[in-house]
């Protein structure tokens, strides 16, 4: 699989304040990559990296085998980005804004556009200052995604928009993902990253803490199991691989290892089980997890 | 009906504490430029001042831009009544400006910025916080206006009466209440807080250029703009407190008018419908400089415009220059040199001073450019084919053409004014007007240059180019009276050119200034090139 973005051990100070320790990960052609973190973990800062907006301290970025800092160009030719505050200029109309980032990227596609607008419905004709932090967002991803590029890069993308039209950008990341194109993908909303993305990068404090696919992350951790028991359900506290053990009356809820999953089972088997619920870890679970003091 | 005003005061009161420190700097402010130029104009009449002055304002040109005066003979011509005649029409048009700008501020825009919905969902009337609002712009210029009379009371100047200093004050306080009013009503009918104050503003621009036209014409007519009823009063001379009868009826008209309207709508609307832009960009946007051309189209427009006023302005006293230099000892020291014509000495000086002026616009195109920046308006471009060469280059090389633009309509607003002014006497045609002009080009090109410089290297630091532009300023304009050591002159940019056409133009200082301003700009570039962008820090 082609490498679209390569960071190795990435590191950026601001003055003394060290804001990337060493931030590691891949993108590969046709994936989409959640990136994931608490404000201030340095998301922002590694995409601003990435895109030549800032140089590095140390380490190594690569988009399409080309370093961001030095070929930036060269590699702008090939990449949208919207950011996570789209600022535009309040004399100009929507549709102008989306035409000049258009014309700037080059590129562009007419009717793309015009289908975008109508998506998003989005008024083109409206002064910019008097659209809502939503429908800035709005021009910031039409004007992305009216360009046809081998790579996305989306800082927060979704956020000010309401469920509709996030379901609308998640639909339209979907046919990027399917015409084999790359995504960057940073958002708050895990649930925005779990439908879309392939791969989980989790970063913290300027440093990777996480990277796999959504599945592998899940093996490591705990389901939560409710069970409903006709005997005694206070013995299933002292199994193997039972953590947290809550019980009211003959209910039990607990968070079970998957790996000791059969145990628990064939235990539970013994007394009768009337309800057996077992909820995998949702993302925030493990991002949770992570940032748990 | 009284439901509808419920608890205004306490809205009142609120805006009060919300606003006291803007009160204070704008009751100070206006108060002191309104009042405070007192002993400045004594300096200006002294000797035959008053009478130059007298001459110079029958100007046609200066009747339409100041204002006319009620006194028929130079000797009648006091102090008191030059005042209020240089002074009363532009005080009375802040005062209007920043009262119409609060009132459209606390009323369509906090519904805009959705301020108003949540005061509305407490016990508070519907009008309350127009009512709050207006009461607040009342007071505010009640207050303003006993300020400016107390200002000018306290100077005790001869001619500076009592009755004529509350009348003073009183007018410029109606203009401020007649502003409000007006944007009171703009802001029921306009669809947007922006089109409120556009509406407004254009409004008070229509009646100053109407009564620019009636003054000259026919005084009689401008008793029939509303702007007029704030400076035809005539402070000093005929008091008369008349018009200003007439403004408080047509005030509680339109705040009937404004009130009606506003229960007739609803929040967050107007009755015009808003506007339509443009649903696709014309072509001459879609590039880096159409951008910038386009974002800095406002702000080149109107210092444009204001270069080519300053110099038709000070271009209009070159008929009566003799009367008006000659006789004031500062003036004359600061304007004259011996063994040369009045005209050509004034304009080597008035020039310096104009360029200076001028070397402000390049100054704030080059800060647009880090401003932009650090608003993030750029962010979503830096991901495009755009270069940081594209950018830099662009916003300097804009603003140094507009530096020559300027320049051009500085010197040439002077020298087109200052030739019809001198008639067959003129000592000077136009190109020597614009020789001295673009004699000075190489220091708005070094300011540039320095603007330049901190966009690369410090942008932060873009604003001390300012302070740096003031201080040269300062020390060329005062220079002549201060009689400075040269070294410390030197430090002042400007006074290594040599002032046409009373000294010989020197190719040698123009073109090493001119190499220096651009090697500032290329550093500049260099640094620009290597830098963080410091978006959203």
């Amino acid at each position: 699989m082609e490498e679209m973005i390569r960071v190795k051990g990435l590191q950026k100070k601001f003055g003394k304040f060290k804001a990337l320790h060493d931030v590691t990960f891949t993108v590969n052609a046709g994936e989409v990559v959640g990136f994931i973190g608490p404000n201030g973990a340095g998301k922002s800062t590694t995409i601003r990296t990435l895109l030549g907006i800032i140089d590095r301290d140390g380490g190594e970025a690569k988009i399409f085998g080309k370093d961001v800092w030095k070929d930036s160009l060269e590699i702008h030719k090939r990449i949208s980005y919207v950011p996570g505050d789209v600022a535009l200029w309040g004399g100009l109309t929507g549709g102008e804004i989306i035409d000049l980032f258009i014309k700037l990227h080059g590129g562009g596609d007419r009717e793309k556009r015009d289908y975008l607008i109508k998506r998003f419905e989005l008024d083109p004709k409206k002064k910019s200052k008097s659209y809502s932090k939503g429908n800035r967002q709005k021009v910031g991803l039409i004007a992305a995604l009216s360009v046809d590029s081998d790579l996305y890069i989306f800082d927060e993308p979704t956020s000010g928009l309401d469920p509709l039209m996030e379901a609308v950008f998640q639909d339209e990341v979907e046919k990027i993902k399917q015409a084999g194109k790359a995504i960057l993908l940073s958002s708050h909303i895990l649930s925005e990253v779990e439908r879309l993305a392939d791969k989980v990068v989790i970063i913290r404090q300027g440093k990777v803490v996480e990277t796999g696919t959504l599945d592998e992350l899940r093996h490591l951790t705990r389901s939560t199991v409710t069970l409903v028991t006709e005997g005694s359900v206070a013995g299933m506290a002292s199994v193997n691989g039972v953590h947290d053990f809550k019980q009211i009356g003959n209910q039990a809820i607990f968070s079970a290892d998957n790996k000791y999953i059969n145990d628990i089972l064939s235990e539970a088997v013994k007394l009768d089980v009337k309800k057996f619920e077992a909820v995998p870890p949702t993302l925030e679970d493990l991002f949770m997890r992570h940032y748990e003091v | 009906m009284k439901e509808k005003f419920a608890r205004w005061s306490t809205l009142f009161l609120q805006y009060l504490k919300r606003d006291w420190k803007k009160i204070i700097i704008w009751i100070l402010g206006l108060g002191l430029f309104s009042g405070g130029f007192v002993p400045a104009f004594e300096e200006i009449g002294k000797g035959q001042g008053l009478l130059g002055m007298y001459e110079t304002m029958q100007n046609p040109a200066m009747i339409s831009m100041i204002g006319p005066t009620p006194v028929d003979t130079a000797a009648d011509y006091t102090l008191g009544a030059m005042y209020a005649n240089e002074m009363l029409l532009f005080c009375g048009l802040f005062a209007m400006i920043i009262a119409a700008l609060h009132v459209v501020g606390h009323t369509r825009r906090e519904e805009e910025h959705g301020l108003t919905e949540l005061v509305r969902s407490f016990r508070v009337g519907r009008q309350a916080n127009s009512f709050a609002v207006a009461v607040e712009a009342v007071l505010i210029n009640i207050v303003l206006a006993l300020s400016i009379s107390g200002i000018m009371v306290s100077f005790g100047a001869d001619t500076i009466s009592a009755e004529g200093s509350f009348l003073f004050g009183a007018s410029v306080g109606m203009a401020g209440i007649l502003g409000a009013v007006v944007a009171l009503v703009m802001s029921q009918i306009m669809p947007t807080s922006s089109a409120a104050t556009g509406s407004t503003l254009g409004i008070v621009g229509l009646l100053y250029i109407v009564r620019a036209g009636t003054d000259v014409s026919n005084v009689d007519l401008s008793m029939i703009n509303p702007m007029g009823w704030t400076y035809l009063t005539y402070p000093f001379t005929e008091n008369n407190w008349a018009p200003l009868g007439f403004a408080v009826v047509f005030c509680c008209v339109a705040v009937m008018i404004a009130f009606a309207l506003e229960g007739g709508r609803d929040m967050g609307a107007g009755y015009l419908p808003e506007r339509e832009g443009r649903g696709t960009a014309k072509k001459s946007l879609l590039s880096v400089p159409g951008l910038f051309i386009r974002i800095n189209r406002g702000v080149m427009l109107s210092w444009l415009i204001a270069f080519a006023i300053l110099g038709a302005a000070y271009g209009s006293i070159y008929g009566d220059m003799q009367t008006f230099l000659g006789s004031n000892e500062m003036m004359s020291q600061m304007f004259t040199l011996s063994g040369v014509s009045m005209e050509e000495s004034f304009t080597g000086t008035i020039m310096m001073v104009m360029m200076g002026l001028v070397s402000i616009l390049p100054i704030v195109i080059v800060n647009k450019l880090s401003a932009e920046e650090a608003r993030g308006h750029l962010s979503q471009l830096y991901s495009t084919k755009m270069t940081r060469t594209q950018l830099y280059w662009t916003t300097v090389i804009l603003a140094a053409v507009t530096g020559v633009v300027g320049t051009l309509l500085a010197a040439g607003g002077l020298g087109g004014t200052a030739i019809s002014a001198m008639g067959d006497s003129s000592v000077m045609d136009m190109g020597d007007f614009i020789a001295a002009g673009y004699n000075f080009l190489p220091s708005v090109l070094f300011f540039t240059g320095l603007a330049a410089l901190a966009l690369g290297l410090a942008p932060r630091l873009g604003k001390v180019t300012y302070v740096y532009l003031g201080y040269s300023f300062v020390l060329n304009y005062f220079g002549g009276i201060l009689d400075l050591p040269e070294w410390f002159s030197k430090t002042a940019v400007q006074s290594w050119i040599p002032r046409m056409p009373v000294d010989e133009f020197d190719g040698a200082a123009f073109a090493i200034m001119t190499v220096i301003s651009i090697a500032l700009m290329i550093l500049g570039y260099l640094g620009y090139l290597k830098r963080d962008m410091m978006e959203g820090a």
